[in-house]
């Protein structure tokens, strides 16, 4: 039975639990030899992708710490999801707590703002945002981007689709009506007209869209043999879940060309993700040194396997600490000499930090959900079907990086 | 031919509307209440019937639970802390249910995680109806013929009985009915667990269609509050017309303008506000 008092406390604890990684991450900043901010969604609508990211990244600054024999401290910084509270949080950071080192940024808007505010404070920044802006038009020397851009997610599953279905003649595409949809779906149409696919048609919907039903309807007057999903989120969840219930499995190949990968999968559960393509930044399953490790030690310590979220926020806080460790200095004009051209063994295999964008060069995956009675694990929702690194010259992203 | 499979899809997705609308419009029109946590309790019942699938109980039996569950929680809610605020302004109910959504959100979080989930349609409501070139699943066509059955009944129980009478008039006359008798305080919680548990009876009905995710709340209320408008505040055959209304006009315009189809829902509100300042059917 709840209480009044008990309802109370409990409510507490909700907004406590909420407001704690920042408070503990800024107690434990005091005195520390090396800072990194992680601005990320911690409450809103993508606070679970950002509550990952904060212990990926703290997980970073513990190995750094151990491995270098110095202090290291993380200081989550919520942005909410919102580019002007991002903008005010990186502001404070830099300003009253002397922070240079910058690791987060989930959603494009908030990472092209912020990008150019830790620039013009000296930092480095480095973020696992999507929009092409990020290392296109709108690069700046001290912003790096860790995941692939929308070319690149793009060509690393339609391609191989295409070649593995050559019957597979007419696309249709869903499309989110911002930058990053565009930005897939302009680059979806290069190799449809490549490949000589007809695009039977798009709709478009806005980023507050729940119910895509009738944008289904569209799909399916189209007859397409394949349906090509490119929003991302709880977007594309809700589009494949209703796309499902459509029994439109059964008559077509549905792709989700930018899954956020495991959350996504737990969330769908093995029933929707099975026999559905999804694009990937990354797959704990993935057979590489590093990721190997890395998965060990996640479930070592926090007993799971780490997510994208989890995983993204790792390896661009280890990067930008381990850079400051060689540079001598968390300040921008020593971290970012490190990191440009830098080539490291990555979670994804061999990555390198493109000099001219600030790009990294990595794999991008193509799954495939299996059969809930083929899963060795409760994770185990897909098979890696195929990976590679496909990517616009410097030149062709449209970056001018500044002197 | 698409814009007919349109208007049917419209159909359906209006009578969702209108059952998680019918709640909201029978709080404020009975009570004068504006209810800012109705999301909040479409939430909570989609979340209970995830829960219970999800601990082996049947869809049938889970959605039924969720809705009483749901009820009795806000019943208790309402005697415990709302009945204060009945008689301060408008202002204070926005402040106080704002703030209960947003604590029934954070508990769901700590309840049940920051990822959410899906709930499988039942046993024998999995398929698709096909017709031509229509596809419509068989578990939407449910809720269709379910909602439309129970706007009867709502309708009758209102409209017709002597429970209905006592209710309304509680609302109108609380004296009168306190002579007569009544414990209006009674009737005010009765009716605001009713009406919160029709929104989670919507939140039981939608999670198969729509999963579950901690914010599915706050886009719920959205919806409730532009039915409601457009209705007309309290009117339960109001709520009823502008569900269908906004259902259709949404999902004819994904065929017509797809990335305007969100839109049209507010720029029809504005419309029928600038044109009918008290809704399609509200009482003046």
């Amino acid at each position: 039975m709840l209480d009044r008092r008990s309802f109370l406390t409990t409510s507490s604890l909700a907004a406590l639990s909420l407001a704690a990684p920042g408070l503990l991450g800024r107690a434990s900043a005091q005195g520390a030899a090396l800072k990194i901010g992680v601005p990320v969604p911690i409450s809103g609508a993508f606070a679970a992708n950002g509550k990952f990211a904060t212990i990926g990244a703290q997980m970073a600054a513990e190995e750094v710490a151990k491995a270098h024999g110095i202090e290291v401290s993380t200081l989550d910084l919520d942005t909410e999801g919102k580019p002007a509270t991002a903008v005010r949080k990186v502001q404070d950071a830099l300003a009253q707590d002397g922070i240079k080192l910058f690791a987060g940024g989930i959603l494009s808007s908030e990472s092209l703002a912020m990008g150019k505010e830790i620039e013009r404070g000296g930092g480095a920044f480095m973020t696992t945002a999507g929009a092409d802006e990020i290392t296109g038009a709108d690069c700046n020397r001290g912003t790096f981007r860790w995941s692939v851009p929308t070319f690149g997610a793009i060509n690393q599953t339609v391609r191989p689709i295409i070649e593995a279905l050559p019957d597979a003649k007419k696309w249709y595409t869903i499309t989110p009506q911002y930058v990053f949809g565009d930005g897939l779906l302009n680059a979806a149409k290069a190799v449809f007209a490549e490949k000589g696919i007809e695009h039977v048609g798009n709709s478009y919907h806005s980023l507050t869209d729940k119910e895509f039903s009738g944008y289904l309807t569209n799909a399916i007057a189209a007859q397409p043999d394949v349906l090509l999903l490119l929003n991302f989120g709880a977007q594309s969840s809700d589009t494949l879940r209703q796309a499902v219930s459509f029994g439109l499995k059964q008559r077509m190949t549905i792709v989700v060309a930018w899954a956020s990968g495991l959350e996504q999968f737990e969330a769908l559960g093995p029933e929707i993700v099975e026999g559905v393509y999804f694009g990937a930044q990354y797959w704990h399953g993935a057979d590489t040194p590093l990721n190997r490790e890395l998965v060990a030690r996640v479930r070592e310590k926090h007993g799971f396997n780490p997510n994208y979220s989890f995983a993204g926020s790792y390896i661009i806080s280890k990067l930008l600490l381990d850079a400051a460790v060689k540079g001598g200095s968390p300040e921008g004009a020593a971290v970012i000499p490190q990191l440009e051209g830098l080539k490291y063994a990555g979670l994804t295999g061999e990555e390198e930090i493109r000099a001219a964008d600030h790009q990294v060069i990595k794999d991008y995956y193509l799954l495939k959900g299996k059969a809930k009675d083929a899963m060795a694990d409760k994770d185990d929702f897909v098979d890696i079907v195929s990976s590679g690194k496909s990517f616009l010259s410097p030149e062709d992203s449209g970056c001018k990086m500044p002197a | 031919m698409i814009y007919l499979f349109q208007i049917l899809n419209g159909i359906g997705l209006g009578m969702l509307y209108f059952l998680l609308a019918v709640g909201l419009s029978v709080i404020f029109g009975l009570l004068q209440f504006v209810n800012f946590a109705h999301g909040a309790f479409y939430l909570l019942g989609a979340y209970l019937t995830y829960d219970l699938t999800q601990r082996g109980f049947s869809f049938w039996a889970a959605m039924p639970m969720a809705t009483l569950i749901v009820a009795g929680v806000a019943a208790a809610i309402e005697a415990l802390l709302l009945h204060r605020i009945y008689k301060l302004p408008h202002t204070f109910h926005i402040l106080v249910t704002v703030g209960l959504a947003l604590v029934i959100q954070e508990l769901a979080i700590i309840a049940w995680g920051p990822l959410g989930g899906s709930v499988p349609a039942p046993q024998g409501l999995q398929g698709v109806v096909i017709a031509g070139d229509f596809i419509y699943p068989q578990y939407r066509l449910f809720t269709i013929a379910f909602t439309a059955v129970l706007a009867g009944l709502l309708w009758w129980l209102l409209e017709g009985t002597r429970l209905g009478a006592i209710v309304r008039g509680g609302s109108e006359s609380p004296s009168n009915m306190a002579l007569l008798g009544y414990n209006t305080m009674r009737i005010n919680t009765a009716v605001f667990g009713f009406g919160a548990g029709l929104a989670g009876l919507a939140g039981a009905l939608a999670a198969p269609i729509r999963g579950v995710e901690p914010f599915m709340g706050a886009e719920a209320l959205s919806v409730a509050f532009v039915v409601v408008v457009i209705g007309g505040m309290g009117s339960y055959t109001g709520a009823l017309a502008a569900g269908l209304l906004v259902g259709i006009v949404q999902s004819v315009m994904t065929t017509v303008w797809p990335e305007g189809a969100r839109l049209m829902i507010y720029v029809g509100m504005a419309l029928v506000i600038a044109m009918m300042p008290r809704g399609l059917l509200g009482r003046a």
